[in-house]
């Protein structure tokens, strides 16, 4: 019973939309048939970008260092950082949510926030193909005024976000420093199976599981919390 | 494809043999990764993906850009900022549409909102927005976004 909670729970937009789908498609079938069709084409925009993006991020996550990335992008790097940042989401392909993997491995390694809201939104805003269509569409001095407005408003409100989100809003940020276990904190649903798992290791706040600060991980009780978690929400790499 | 996605295949096939060369273990490791991770996203991504099928159906950019571009400059501003929050639509066709809205006697105002808060706000990705990022940082980044977009577009009203 738990577990068929914890399904809904885990995919509750998903369900959602499916039953969106149904019940429009009984009523109309032609609104539902045209949902899926304009769906079709982005699943084809998506499947050219998307798997390419999951294996560019694995590889920059195993061979490019901690210090490297900082150097660039992170909080040391300051005005530099804030250049890379647009430079780095400018040239990106596909549409926003490919930048979500990627964004997540680069705050892992050290990113400040500020910079990541920058790539996020210069990757959505600031795409040079889209800016061509754009001073053909509506002139150029149009598409300059517009482009020059965007990067000052990304810089101020990537300022702002730094100020009001911290770290730990995160749900990467629950990691034990160095051992590479974290814990993602919106799938978890506060069963406490992991704590009573490996008591040392995890225990609760706030109806959510937190890691505990510790020099040495029991890789056999952590694989067993791992494997324990209804809705898989310890990661560890 | 474009040049830019291209440009990321090569340079993942390059960066992959390279990888392959150095140590083939590690290699397997990330690739091993890649597919994890591709599977931790591909049930969100494939629901965002019929959800904006559905509100395009359901709304077609056409008739909102009609309704819009026969309000006045400020209702339509804010309604096509908020019109451009709930969907994603490709260049394509978005920018035919800002073309009609830019064109219809309300002035720029109202294209520049939509033509912003389209690629930066995204209401139907939220959810892969918050699994990444938490909704603190969600809702932060999407509310911000959608306040200068209002800013630029107004910016944009005086001086083009």
């Amino acid at each position: 019973m738990s577990k068929a909670i914890a399904f809904i729970k885990g995919n509750l937009f998903v369900i959602v939309i499916a039953v969106a789908y149904l019940g429009l498609s009984s009523i109309s079938p032609s609104i539902g048939g045209l949902g899926v069709k304009s769906s079709l084409y982005y699943i084809k925009e998506m499947l050219m970008i998307m798997p390419v993006i999951f294996v560019l991020t694995a590889l920059l996550d195993t061979w490019v260092s901690k210090e490297t990335i900082t150097k660039f992008l992170g909080k040391e790097a300051k005005a530099k950082g804030v250049m890379f940042s647009f430079l780095l989401g400018s040239i990106s392909a596909g549409p926003i949510y490919a930048a979500f993997p990627i964004c997540t491995m680069l705050h892992k390694k050290g990113v400040p926030i500020r910079n990541i809201v920058i790539i996020l939104s210069s990757w959505a805003v600031v795409k040079i193909p889209m800016l061509l269509n754009e001073a053909k569409f509506l002139g150029f001095k149009f598409m300059i005024a517009r482009w020059v407005l965007t990067v000052l408003a990304i810089t101020i409100f990537a300022t702002i976000t730094d100020k009001l989100v911290k770290n730990r809003d995160l749900p990467q940020f629950t990691s034990v420093k160095n051992s590479g276990v974290s814990i993602n904190r919106e799938s978890c649903m506060g069963c406490t199976i992991c704590t009573k798992t490996y008591p040392k290791m995890f225990s609760m706040e706030s109806k959510k599981a937190i890691l505990n600060q510790q020099d040495e991980v029991d890789m056999t009780l952590l694989k067993s919390a791992i494997k324990a978690c209804p809705v898989m929400a310890i990661e560890f790499r | 494809m474009d040049i830019f996605t291209i440009a990321t295949w090569l340079m993942t096939g390059g960066l992959l043999a390279f990888s392959m060369f150095k140590d083939k273990e590690k290699t397997k490791e990330a690739l091993k990764k890649a597919l994890f991770m591709g599977k931790g996203m591909a049930l969100s991504i494939f629901s965002v993906i019929f959800a904006i099928g559905l509100i395009l159906a359901l709304l077609p950019p056409n008739q909102i850009a009609d309704l819009i571009s026969t309000q006045n400059v400020f209702v339509a501003t804010i309604a096509a900022a908020a019109f451009g929050t709930i969907t994603l639509i490709p260049a394509f066709i978005a920018f035919p549409l800002i073309g009609t809205l830019a064109n219809a006697g309300v002035g720029v105002m109202p294209a520049v909102a939509f033509l912003t808060t389209l690629t930066m706000v995204g209401v139907v990705t939220f959810p892969l927005e918050k699994k990444a990022f938490g909704t603190k940082f969600a809702i932060t980044r999407n509310a911000l976004s959608f306040i200068f977009a209002i800013i630029i577009a107004g910016i944009m009203g005086v001086i083009i």
